[in-house]
């Protein structure tokens, strides 16, 4: 690689060293100095883990080549505070509990830290417009920004400096702000996720990816990836033994690589492991893949379809998992209802974009134990499903999950461990594989997305007298999570409404789509999406108020779920309540008032968003766009 | 991911023309370098690598700006936050912060150059329509035996189409001229998918001077982006208000006359009814803003 030698001053620290002339800052600062609190969440300037300072001004380090900054001051979040102390900036993003997963965290800090030295009196909205470039996913950022507004108040001396304190118990910790125990190592950046994770002596990992959705694989040619200097080995399904390949939540149809075929676009075909990550990337060029595409299945309705190509051969109706449930009888509720509403809803599939992109690292110690170092969300399972592909004993596999930037559910599937362990059992050298933002996309498992068709009757006072509920569900090319999901969808789908007669059929069905898999709600928003939005069209053809229909229908203490469990607890009541007081509801059918109502206004409610909150003129603010 | 084998910081117009006109083929210019990073990324041009790069951020010649004859001069290396920051800019430049304020982060336009921006020719680039309204001229240098010598264009002239200018190999944007409009208001109207750090759908960048008795249109000038592939100025709007009286009804009337400029090639009924809504949101904030003049609607009025 071509040098390039550079000068600037780190943390107020005088570097004089030779780097490769393509790096940006970012891996100048990560890679060649070991500044791991800054992050890589996308390498694109977009989501702001990298923040630093360059001469005083924030930039995103990932769209610097690290020649601009020759000459330059830099400052990184390990540079704001002395060692072993946090600044105020730090202490209040601690004490109001501004990090959860920690991933933007320091960049968030960054920039939080910009935005009070650029304007120590910035209000509000200004604020959250000087952090208009750093995203999270985690916090919904109330947290972040109760923690500026107290670091402006202590640094302008409104508040004291103990307001940064932990506060004292009082008679309960229930309501009481407790401080997260790792909440300093993230706010210091000091804190270690897979991808700042360094071993002596270890190899980078790059994956050959699926250009199509459905194919064959006729042949992989390797030898030239493998011939090249730098290149330590590159593997394929050959290295993992056929009789036992196979992961995945619930069914382990998936093989660690494409095995025979490739199933979706963004498989992993083979993978290559080598001194540095250029070399890596260089030689997954050099690696020919010869595909025969198959027609391929896009659509769950067209996939269940007679005929239709069959994504794995041992599901030919391409049904992942079909969960019904039945309560009572639907055709006396419907013959008994004096109103029948029918309608389809549908969800898209929808990315976790987690800010920590998928990383890991695997070696063999010295006793042969297999260890993998990532942010799985089910290390156990992942072990154990190792362990029986491989062929070792479980006291021979070692999982440690490293701290998780983010995960909704995206990071339970197994998608790359098994690759770095038969690395590294190849070549006794430690390996590491970092994901791109893009690979992270394109590879993980998403939301399902979800068709419900939804058939409901009513008696013309409101009481629902049956549901028939119908829900395909995208399970794209893998199982993954996807009979969880289903049974959960299945089990919540009527919402928290005592139907004395349901009919619940919720199928996830395999196409050459990206996989689905867990996320947040695990199938629940998809069928709550359904139900509500049912509720609220009832109660306009009953003429009804919204809230009036679901405490007729609610669930109550005695209650029979879907699945028949008698409730000895009860609270959506007193969520109904609570909901209608705080959103100042006016009572009447949701759709007669119009421009007329007062509710959508006021104190608490969000203005529509807009910029230039720091334009002094007065003329443009939230306010008076609104009125 | 973007490799190269050189990367030179020439610090001076001379020797930026000198390695530029030598770089080897496939070599690249840099600026601000916001939009090579990520562009050198799966999904778009993928791995690159780049025989050299000639970064002309610390050009001297490039730096600040400077005002004569009712123009101001703006060096290539002048980024989106000075339109925030720097009091002459917003002063002289009264559509810029507005501008400015929509266009990406304030960590990405700490980098990010105006010359940068017009140099991608982007058809949804925030600064050519604000540029166009500023009847914008832009210098080209290149060496010719030996010698310095520029070019100008303006910048719908400078911009062939969606990522292509007149600039030839050897030449360097060196500086863009602005007309300097003390005075007026300004403003700028963008939708994207979300608020921060996106790429516009449509925007209009508006400058709007009314006479000292806040009723009579002295001047307006409005620009379109993100329609078609250069940035529209929109002239038969401009000439049907310039010396009206200032009137809701006179804004409306003039803004249906817009939606006809609209050439984009998707969404157009979107488009067309979103520039509508621009010209007549972007001329009643571009009122607002008016600082020296309290404006007075004709039909507020007389009501």
């Amino acid at each position: 690689m071509p040098k390039l030698k550079i000068d600037l001053e780190v943390n107020n620290r005088k570097i004089s060293k030779e780097t490769d002339a393509h790096k940006r800052l970012l891996d100048f600062l990560r890679d060649d100095l070991n500044l791991t609190g800054t992050k890589e969440g996308c390498g694109a300037g977009e989501c702001g883990t990298c923040s630093v300072f360059v001469d005083g001004k924030l930039v995103k380090s990932c769209l610097m080549p690290v020649a601009k900054a020759s000459g330059a001051k830099i400052e990184t979040i390990e540079g704001l505070a002395d060692p072993g102390s946090l600044t105020p900036m730090q202490k209040a993003f601690h004490k109001t509990g501004a990090s959860q997963c920690g991933y933007c965290i320091p960049g968030m800090v960054m920039a939080a830290t910009s935005a009070l030295r650029e304007n120590p009196k910035a209000d509000i909205e200004e604020i959250k417009e000087r952090l208009g470039g750093n995203i999270c996913r985690c916090t919904g950022y109330t947290k972040i920004f109760e923690a500026v507004e107290l670091a402006k108040a202590v640094i302008a001396g409104d508040m004291p400096e103990e307001a940064l304190n932990e506060e004292e118990v009082g008679k309960s910790y229930i309501g009481h702000n407790v401080r997260r125990l790792d909440a300093p190592s993230k706010v210091s950046g000091r804190l270690r996720y897979a991808a700042d994770m360094k071993m002596h002596d270890m190899l980078q990992m790059q994956v050959l990816r699926s250009p199509h959705p459905h194919a064959k694989i006729v042949s992989i040619d390797t030898s030239e990836a493998e011939a090249m200097d730098g290149v330590v080995c590159v593997i394929t399904s050959d290295d993992v033994p056929e009789q036992t390949d196979g992961f995945g939540v619930f069914v382990h149809d998936q093989p660690i690589m494409a095995r025979g075929k490739v199933r979706h676009v963004g498989e992993a075909v083979a993978a290559v492991a080598a001194e540095d990550l250029v070399i890596a990337r260089k030689a997954l060029s050099k690696i020919k893949v010869v595909y025969e595409e198959l027609p391929g299945v896009y659509d769950p309705e067209d996939a269940m379809k007679k005929g239709a190509a069959v994504v794995h051969d041992y599901a030919p109706d391409n049904i992942v998992k079909h969960i019904p449930v039945r309560k009572g009888d639907v055709d006396t509720g419907f013959a008994n209802a004096d109103l029948i509403l029918e309608d389809e809803f549908s969800t898209q599939q929808v990315e976790h974009a987690y800010l920590e992109p998928e990383a890991g690292i695997a070696y063999v110690d010295a006793d042969d134990v297999v260890v993998v170092i990532s942010p799985s969300q089910n290390i156990t399972h992942h072990r154990h499903m190792l362990s029986h592909i491989l062929g070792l004993p479980i006291n021979k596999v070692r999982f440690i999950m490293s701290p998780v930037g983010g995960g909704f559910g995206g990071k339970e599937d197994m998608i790359y461990q098994g690759m770095l362990a038969v690395v590294a059992m190849k070549t006794h050298r430690p390996v590491q594989l970092n994901f791109t933002r893009e690979e992270s996309i394109i590879a993980s498992a998403k939301r399902h997305p979800s068709r419900t068709h939804y058939k409901m009757g009513l008696k013309w006072n409101g009481e629902i007298t049956a549901i028939q509920f119908s829900m395909i569900s995208d399970g794209g090319a893998y199982g993954m999570s996807s009979e969880g999901v289903m049974r959960k969808a299945a089990i919540l789908s009527c919402g928290p409404y005592e139907v004395h007669n349901l009919s619940v059929d919720t199928t996830a069905v395999y196409t050459n789509n990206t996989p689905s898999g867990a996320f947040r709600t695990f199938g629940g928003m998809q069928a709550q999406f359904a139900t509500e939005s049912m509720m609220d069209m009832a109660a306009e053809a009953l003429g009804m108020d919204p809230f009036e229909i679901r405490r007729i229908n609610m669930m109550k203490i005695g209650s029979k779920t879907h699945t028949q469990h008698k409730l000895t607890a009860a609270s959506l009541d007193r969520c109904l309540d609570a909901a209608e007081t705080e959103s100042r509801w006016e009572k009447g059918t949701p759709n007669v008032r119009g421009d007329k109502r007062s509710d959508l206004g006021g104190d608490d409610t969000r203005a529509p968003c807009t910029l230039g909150a720091r334009f002094t003129n007065g003329k443009n603010t939230n306010e008076e766009r609104v009125a | 991911m973007l490799t190269c084998d050189t990367y030179h910081l020439p610090t001076t117009l001379r020797s930026a023309l000198e390695l530029w006109s030598k770089a080897p083929e496939g070599s690249r210019l840099v600026s601000g370098a916001t939009d090579i990073l990520p562009w050198a990324r799966e999904g778009r041009a993928g791995d690159v690598h780049i025989p050299s790069f000639v970064d002309v951020t610390r050009v001297a010649e490039f730096e600040g700006h400077s005002v004569a004859h009712g123009r101001i001069r703006l060096g290539a290396n002048v980024v989106y936050q000075d339109f925030l920051t720097d009091g002459v800019l917003k002063h002289l430049l009264p559509c810029m912060p507005y501008c400015a304020i929509w266009f990406a982060d304030d960590q990405i336009r700490e980098q990010a150059t105006l010359a940068g921006n017009l140099a991608n020719a982007s058809p949804v680039a925030d600064g050519t329509p604000a540029v166009a309204a500023l009847n914008g001229v832009v210098e080209l240098a290149r060496l010719e035996n030996g010698e310095i010598k520029t070019r100008n264009f303006t910048v719908s002239d400078f911009i062939l189409g969606p990522g292509r200018t007149v600039l030839q190999s050897g030449e360097i944007i060196s500086s863009v001229s602005l007309d300097a409009l003390a005075g007026y208001g300004g403003s700028f109207q963008k939708v994207g998918q979300r608020r921060s750090l996106v790429i516009s759908i449509a925007c209009c960048a508006a400058l709007v001077k009314a006479d000292s008795t806040g009723r009579v249109f002295d001047d307006v000038r409005l620009a379109l982006g993100g329609v078609g592939p250069r940035p529209i100025r929109l002239n038969a709007v401009e000439s049907r208000l310039r010396g009206e009286k200032i009137s809701r009804r006179t804004i409306n009337s003039a803004a249906q006359l817009a939606a006809d400029e609209v050439a984009s090639r998707s969404r157009q009924e979107y488009r067309r009814s979103v520039v509508i809504g621009f010209v007549k949101a972007g001329i009643e904030e571009a009122l607002e803003n008016q600082s020296d003049v309290d404006v007075k609607f004709e039909e507020l009025e007389n009501a």
